[in-house]
């Protein structure tokens, strides 16, 4: 049962602002509500005594996906199916579109959100790892303020980011990369299809000749959120491809999780799985 | 209590309701249309799928004053003037409805597939009726009804 709330539909990013500026009272955005309204029905603490829900798919302004010289950027409330089936996007973020597609099912695609996605940063999030690997950046406003910084520098913990109560995240903006860059995204789930992440990969790389020139690696599901590994990359990069390398790479990958994580029950599965994945994954973009 | 009105079923409304009621309780309960059907309420198994604005979506994840000034089809909007609706009249060739309890919702998921795309491939109706679960495990016969509606 949802208890009584307020709910207001603003038309413009200024007036969602200004109503989440409304002191002395818990104001949410709702989105896609996948997420939100689901949390509040089975009564989730985070999602608790809200006493406005803002609405703000009446803001057209965070449903485009455009680009300039250095970026791409996405609206922030542009979902998974406007995400997948958007020219731009498909041909500049092919490992967001291939994440995106994942996604729950149809019927969530066409409500859930990229940002809510994040927002809400279940370590499960397909969209993160991907993300992460086209080093995003979002925008974040409030009433009275703005500012911009990397994803990876938003996510803090599980279901934890720095956003303020009185923010929304109004444009994710991808760098245009100079080089070409070759990459990939792998998802593990126990079925086809609404399947919840035990294993998501990303991997983007710039490869030279026969050599790794810069790779960007990022996880999801096996990490207590989607994270990069930076000493992993800093390790490959410049290092000649071969099948032995690939092969550690992955080794030092499950090793890093493993220790990361601890033993668990499933991790006699995971690992292993893990390693395997990470290897076809790595080699499917060497090739 | 607010007035909300949009267009359900080709016709325009005006209720007044609760803000914290979703779509699925006031289509039940306030308008007595009863093919909508709750399953898990947590959008997972598609019982209370209907058309917003021709996308099929889960009316246990909006809110009714989501819906305002929008379109929304539910099953009881699909037959015309006591006329079955082509993928209905499928439905009950090929004998995919067993329980029932699903059929609302894989009807309009593949109503909303053949809307934006008449001729689809076998593969791209089973990817649009994804987030429909029939427990009844009918799902051949529902694939059969589907493709058979490509074919007139």
């Amino acid at each position: 049962m949802i208890p009584e709330l307020q709910f207001s539909r603003p038309k413009t990013i200024r007036e969602a602002l200004n109503l989440l500026a409304t002191p002395g009272q818990n104001n949410r955005i709702l989105a896609g509500g996948t997420d939100v309204i689901t949390g509040i029905q089975m009564g989730s603490k985070r999602f608790s005594r809200i006493d406005l829900l803002i609405d703000i798919n009446q803001i057209p302004e965070l449903k485009t996906i455009t680009e300039n010289k250095a970026h791409i950027i996405i609206g922030g409330n542009v979902t998974f199916t406007e995400l997948i089936e958007n020219p731009i996007a498909r041909q500049k973020l092919p490992l967001l579109v291939k994440a995106a597609s994942t996604v729950g099912n149809l019927q969530i695609r066409n409500r859930a959100t990229l940002t809510g996605n994040f927002v809400n940063n279940a370590p499960c999030a397909d969209s993160v790892p991907p993300l992460l690997v086209y080093d995003a950046l979002i925008k974040i406003e409030s009433q009275n303020s703005g500012r911009e910084l990397p994803l990876q520098d938003f996510l803090t913990g599980t279901y934890k980011t720095l956003i303020k109560p009185n923010e929304l995240v109004t444009e994710i903006r991808i760098p245009k990369a100079d080089t070409e860059l070759r990459g990939d995204f792998y998802k593990l789930g126990r079925r086809k299809s609404v399947a919840i992440s035990r294993i998501s990969l990303a991997v983007l790389a710039q490869i030279e000749e026969d050599k790794i020139k810069e790779i960007r690696i990022a996880s999801g599901a096996v990490t207590p959120i989607g994270e990069r590994f930076p000493d992993l990359e800093k390790w490959a990069n410049g290092q000649k491809i071969s099948d032995e390398l690939l092969k550690l790479l992955a080794k030092k990958m499950a090793e890093k999780i493993t220790k990361a994580n601890g033993l668990r029950w499933s991790s006699t599965y995971k690992i292993p799985v893990l390693q395997q994945t990470f290897y076809q994954l790595l080699k499917k973009v060497t090739d | 209590m607010p007035k909300i009105t949009f267009n359900l079923n080709n016709k325009d409304i005006t209720i007044t309701t609760a803000y914290n009621r979703r779509l699925l309780d006031v289509l039940r309960e306030e308008l007595g249309l009863t093919g909508t059907k709750e399953g898990c309420a947590i959008g997972e198994c598609g019982a209370c799928t209907v058309l917003l604005n021709d996308q099929a979506v889960n009316s246990c994840l909006l809110l009714i004053g989501q819906v305002e000034g929008q379109n929304v089809l539910t099953i009881e909007g699909l037959s015309t003037k006591g006329e079955l609706h082509p993928v209905q009249k499928k439905f009950l060739k090929h004998g995919a409805v067993q329980c029932g309890f699903c059929t609302p919702g894989m009807i309009l998921s593949a109503h909303a597939l053949l809307h934006k795309n008449p001729s689809p491939k076998e593969e791209e109706v089973k990817e649009a009726i994804t987030g429909n679960l029939c427990r009844c495990t009918g799902y051949k016969q529902i694939i059969d009804a589907v493709m058979d509606v490509t074919k007139g």
